[in-house]
């Protein structure tokens, strides 16, 4: 079951970054993000459909049918949280002006998002997010990573932070000074 | 006798509906795999109730927003907004779906436990211990999220249960948190929680 489970992983992860992501491309009224909500929708459905393929298999071979169904249930339970994200996007990508209230609703949200240029003076600069543990000390934690013209989608521990760079991170109301404090050099760690 | 009651009347705008929304929705993703994670009836019971809220809170943002409308722009913006609501009600029906899992026995679901645990984000449990300086002040002054990174999605004193705490919430020695964030996070709570470090304070209008 490692490879199941390793997919049931992927799909949580991806499911969740697919929110944040979704708010955020509404947050700032960016294309370029919700067109990559739209594109991870695809991967989860392809994901589902193999995790779908492999336990009707596994049961049909006489593997434990209620372990196939919590399989199936979890897999679609997590697809209509992906789906729910894509149909944020889809506001987004249909563009239409929106409506002020939504800017203010998301900022006004208990987890908000925040973004920030990381200054060549910036501690951030050359270290990996695990280096700093950037959501553990500002409770920030990053979800995208603009470097020029490019994104870095849900970056990882290992992922290096460059002077320049633009972060995305969702996080507490109360963690957003510091994380842009960090990210413009005036904070050290 | 009518056989559908009336949803309650909500006194928020438009706007605060939203923003409750979305709040709901993603607490409730939180508190349903917490739900799994501990095996948990009672948490697992909060999220249907708030998935009730939802319910009636996405009815309330309806009416509010048709009522609005004057000119076809208005309708074609608010059209947006209802559907933004609506994909925050399905994350609720999501994590609803999520709980219902529970009935199913907990050794037949160990992958579960696996997807949970290696998640790129955790949810974990501690308890408070009284030698703790984060005893008896609140999760808002403390900042608990912004200092760790661990956001406190559930906290259970003696028999109760105290679901998305407030700021104003005051933490009480043997409190047990149910907190969501990285590993690291984690660790570096643990220290603050079991009072082996102190909480960092920055000497403020000191």
């Amino acid at each position: 079951m490692q490879e199941l489970e390793k997919m049931l992983l992927e799909l949580k992860d991806t499911s969740e970054l697919m929110i944040d992501l979704a708010y955020s491309s509404l947050l700032y009224n960016n294309h370029d993000i919700a067109e990559e909500v739209v594109f991870l929708e695809g991967m989860m459905d392809e994901l589902g459909n193999e995790i779908q393929e492999m336990v009707i298999n596994q049961s049909s071979q006489g593997g434990d049918v209620m372990k196939s169904l919590v399989v199936l249930r979890l897999q679609m339970a997590m697809e209509e949280i992906a789906d729910a994200a894509a149909s944020i996007a889809d506001v987004v990508l249909r563009g239409v002006p929106q409506h002020p209230v939504v800017q203010m609703s998301l900022r006004d949200a208990d987890v908000v998002i925040s973004r920030a240029t990381v200054a060549s003076s910036s501690e951030l600069a050359g270290k990996t997010l695990g280096d700093v543990k950037l959501s553990s000390i500002s409770g920030m934690f990053a979800i995208a990573i603009k470097r020029g013209k490019k994104y870095i989608f849900g970056p990882n521990r290992s992922t290096r932070v460059e002077a320049g760079d633009m972060l995305i991170a969702r996080g507490p109301e109360d963690g957003e000074e510091y994380f842009v404090a960090l990210a413009d050099g005036t904070e050290k760690l | 006798m009518r056989d559908v009651e009336e949803p309650p009347f909500i006194d928020l705008s438009v706007r605060e509906i939203l923003t409750e929304m979305k709040d709901i929705s993603e607490v409730m993703v939180d508190l349903a795999y917490a739900a799994l994670m501990f095996d948990s009836e009672d948490i697992a019971q909060k999220v249907s109730e708030l998935e009730a809220e939802m319910d009636n809170l996405n009815y309330a943002i309806k009416i509010k927003t048709l009522l609005a409308a004057r000119t076809r722009e208005d309708a074609i913006q608010l059209s947006g907004l209802l559907q933004i609501a609506a994909a925050a009600e399905s994350i609720s029906n999501a994590a609803g779906d999520l709980v219902k899992l529970q009935d199913v026995d907990i050794e037949r679901r160990p992958f579960l436990s696996f997807m949970l645990r290696e998640s790129e984000e955790k949810i974990r449990m501690g308890t408070l211990s009284e030698k703790s300086d984060m005893v008896n002040r609140t999760i808002g002054d403390l900042g608990v999220e912004a200092e760790t990174g661990m956001r406190v999605i559930a906290i259970k004193r003696r028999q109760r249960w105290i679901y998305d705490p407030e700021p104003e919430t005051k933490l009480k020695a043997r409190d047990t948190l149910i907190v969501r964030g990285t590993k690291d996070g984690y660790e570096r709570l643990a220290e603050f929680i079991s009072g082996r470090k102190h909480w960092p304070e920055y000497g403020e209008g000191a």
